[in-house]
């Protein structure tokens, strides 16, 4: 059970990486160039 | 007494030695980031110095002079321009090469123009004797108004020296060493008197300039000040004429130099290296020894990584409790992280050589030798340094397209610069070459797997120059030509900027690549280890079902559970979906997931197949490679990474455009969606036709 | 014909006389490329283009499109 949570927070924590490194930056791009701006 | 921060901003022309001198004071206290906005590489170091200070140190951008000609050399008007800036210098220290001392201290009269407390090093003094050259220091600082560092960044002198004069930098005078406003008073005064309380050379920067300036509406100066581009031209090149004067009756006093004490390789070397024969000879033996030794070299430290990741999950498995999080461990996360790591030694390799042929000076050699050829594609000679240095990475090889003066060449280049094999590919092409190319000799020394990589690099920089050749036809641009091109002195490279350049690109680009792969690599086998309805969680029956006929052993039966449970998982469900637009390319549902997911970025696909194999597979202890070469196709019982799906892969990551990131510099560069989609559209057709003209042909 | 930089030969030294600056890049004069400066050409690139040339102590290759905007005056050489 304690790993079954664990490895679903990983797999959450995974999920974010990515959508923040892909999708959030994309909108954040108005702002300052976007891409690897440095700006995150 | 407490610490007390202070900027140091270290300016200077490109190839004086400013990034050893940076070094020197720094070590490997060093941050390397980008400036916000723009993907010009900020680097900040840290240095103690004597009484309690700590020294913030900023490593701008090399530059001729403040007058921009690029977005580097606009990041230094910039921060020179606004006293609000969190890292305005309270000191600069500009950088010169003793052997280039005249043309060096042109920037040097315009900084001290800004009046910013500023320090001279003299770089290279080691040279110094072999080259005749005396200097009067002690006349240079009372002229250039300044305190003067002797440095020889090679034998590590002088350090102690440039460190206590920015201890002291407020005894440092801080006016113009020269009036340059004489080149046209009227026009000078006038300004003068309409902005009293500015500095006249911070507005004429102003007007010259393409920069942002905070505290003045620059519409305001410009509406009133502004000429012509070819007056202001002119007015240029009188203040640069009034500079060389003043530099030139400074120098007459302050260094002799004893010609008949010179001695110069240059020349020598020069003659037989941009040779119109032994040139190219030479040019072509250093790429091949590269690419020779980066996959001969490393294939030891990548074989070793591989297996200690295998055993280090089949330990993970057998010593922690059974439960979905040890099976994350060792399904999912350590071979996603064996993934990332099994790169350290190509990247390490390359980037190693590649910060050799720069800092010796050879690059700009390359960049005269090929100009003429690389026109005829509508490239310049300035192409061929971003075409190598793609060779690691395109994101750092697009920017480095900037200092090509021409746009419709700049432009090309960007565009084709993909197609070099950069080192996401490499892992890609080591694993496949090792399953379908033979580890054999031809003519008793090449090696067949070494000699494949040569061409496929060889194939990335044809295509790269034939669709170059191809653009240079289709576009209809007319921009004008310069081209202007130092040729340094040779140097031996420095251990120290080396090493320093190899660990941090690597450090870099292991730690960016590796935060995705992992993410990646997660998500996957949370995907390929779970699935809907019956297919999936009825897996063992319909196995035992199938075979009741003729029952498996313990072990057949386990691994026909695993590659069941696979097939219905939703990755499987989703690799079966796309099977019909990738079986005519030869290959199978597995490998198109491994493709899908390197669109992010190419160097996913190893670390992808490896998690979908450990999970289709109870044995945890084999590598990677083993697993790919005991896959075979389950209808017809061949292997699945047979020659034709080899070759035809290695196609297929030799044109397509699968780097998010490359996308997005393109986008940044061009300033223009069009040019990014262009390239990923054209690119990955490209691939998908070859791979499939290539497996149709082959099997 | 007036010489210009394109027209110098191998290792032959002349001084800078005069150029239409709307034609030559600031990069190039900041080099040194100014009326009065001593130019060499020391090294010819394979095919005849670019030119690596020593301006005023600046080592710099030119391509000749450039190099044929550029006056100068050939310095003799004493045998």
């Amino acid at each position: 059970m304690v790993q079954e949570i664990i490895a679903f927070t990983i797999l959450g924590l995974a999920v974010a990486f990515l959508v923040k490194k892909f999708f959030w930056k994309s909108k954040k791009k108005k702002d300052c160039g976007g891409g690897d701006c440095g700006c995150s | 007494m407490s610490i007390q921060n202070i900027n140091v901003a270290l300016i200077g022309n490109p190839n004086v030695g400013k990034t050893s001198v940076f070094n020197m004071l720094t070590g490997l206290n060093q941050q390397v980031g980008n400036y916000p906005g723009i993907t010009v590489e900020k680097k900040i170091g840290f240095c103690k110095l004597p009484h309690n200070i700590k020294a913030n140190i900023l490593d701008l951008p090399g530059t001729y002079s403040l007058n921009a000609s690029s977005m580097d050399e606009s990041v230094v008007i910039e921060l020179l321009l606004n006293k609000n800036d969190k890292l305005y210098p309270d000191v600069a220290v500009v950088v010169t090469d003793v052997e280039n001392l005249k043309r060096n201290l042109l920037i040097y009269t315009q900084i001290k123009d800004l009046e910013i407390p500023t320090i001279l090093v003299i770089n290279m003094a080691d040279r110094m004797e072999t080259k005749g050259i005396t200097l009067n220091i002690p006349y240079l600082e009372e002229k250039l108004k300044t305190k003067i560092a002797l440095v020889s960044s090679r034998k590590s002198r002088g350090i102690e020296e440039l460190k206590n004069l920015i201890v002291s930098y407020k005894t440092i005078p801080n006016e113009p060493c020269l009036n340059s406003t004489v080149i046209d008073k009227d026009y000078f005064e006038k300004l003068q008197h309409a902005f009293p309380n500015q500095l006249l050379y911070k507005l004429w920067l102003v007007i010259t300039q393409d920069v942002n300036f905070s505290n003045l509406d620059r519409n305001e100066i410009r509406s009133t000040f502004t000429k012509s581009h070819s007056e202001l031209k002119r007015l240029q090149q009188k203040e640069t004429i009034k500079r060389y004067q003043f530099i030139n009756d400074v120098l007459k006093e302050g260094l002799k130099v004893d010609a008949s004490m010179a001695k110069d390789i240059r020349a020598k070397l020069d003659r037989v290296l941009t040779h119109k024969i032994w040139g190219y000879f030479i040019f072509f033996a250093i790429l091949f020894i590269i690419f020779q030794s980066i996959f001969s070299w490393s294939t030891i430290p990548m074989d070793f990584i591989d297996s200690t990741f295998a055993s280090l999950s089949s330990w993970v498995a057998e010593e922690l409790p059974s439960g979905i999080l040890t099976d994350l461990l060792s399904q999912g996360i350590i071979p996603g992280i064996g993934g990332v790591i099994i790169f350290i030694p190509q990247i390490a390799f390359l980037f190693l050589f590649i910060s050799i042929l720069e800092e010796s000076g050879y690059m700009s050699r390359v960049v005269f030798l090929m100009d003429k050829i690389m026109r005829k594609f509508g490239l310049s000679g300035k192409s061929v340094v971003p075409l190598i240095s793609g060779t690691a990475c395109a994101i750092p090889a697009i920017m480095a397209t900037r200092n090509i003066e021409n746009w419709k060449e700049r432009l090309i280049t960007i565009l084709v610069t993909p197609f070099t094999t950069c080192s996401a590919r490499l892992p890609v092409y080591a694993i496949i070459i090792s399953l379908v190319i033979p580890n054999e000799r031809v003519f008793g020394v090449l090696n067949m797997q070494g000699l494949s990589l040569m061409l496929l690099y060889l194939l990335g920089f044809g295509t790269a120059i034939l669709s170059a050749y191809i653009l240079n036809k289709i576009l209809k641009l007319d921009s004008k030509t310069y081209f202007v091109v130092e040729m340094p002195s040779y140097k031996l490279p420095l251990f120290k900027n080396v090493g320093i350049n190899v660990v941090e690109k690597t450090k870099a680009f292991i730690v960016g690549a590796g935060k995705i792969i992992l993410a990646i690599s997660i998500i996957l086998w949370f995907l390929a280890s779970y699935g809907p309805g019956k297919d999936f969680n009825e897996a063992e029956a319909i196995v035992k079902e199938r075979t009741i006929q003729k029952p498996l052993n313990e072990v057949e039966f386990e691994n026909a559970v695993a590659s069941q449970k696979l097939e219905s998982s939703y990755i499987g469900i989703m690799g079966k979906a796309i099977e019909p637009a990738i079986s005519p390319l030869g290959y199978d549902w597995k490998i198109g997931i491994a493709i899908i997911s390197s669109f992010a970025a190419r160097e996913v696909f190893v670390g992808t197949l490896a998690t979908i194999y450990s999970v289709g597979n109870s044995d945890n202890e084999a590598t990677i490679k083993s697993k790919m070469q005991e896959e075979v196709n389950p209808v017809t019982g061949e292997k699945i990474f047979n020659f034709a799906t080899g070759i035809s892969l290695l196609l297929f990551y030799a044109f397509a455009m699968q780097c998010a990131s490359t996308l997005a510099i393109t986008k940044k560069e061009t300033n223009s969606w069009k040019w990014p989609a262009m390239q990923l559209v054209f690119m990955s057709a490209l691939a998908y036709f070859v791979a499939l003209l290539a497996y149709q042909l082959l099997k | 014909m007036q010489n210009t930089i394109h027209t110098l030969k191998k290792g032959e030294k002349a001084i800078i006389k005069d150029f239409d600056i709307d034609l030559i890049p600031l990069k190039l004069l900041e080099m040194g490329c100014l009326p009065g400066n001593l130019v060499e050409l020391l090294q010819i690139a394979p095919f005849g283009d670019p030119l690596f040339l020593d301006i005023n102590g600046s080592h710099v290759a030119i391509r000749v499109e450039t190099a044929r905007e550029i006056e100068v005056e050939l310095i003799k050489t004493n045998f």
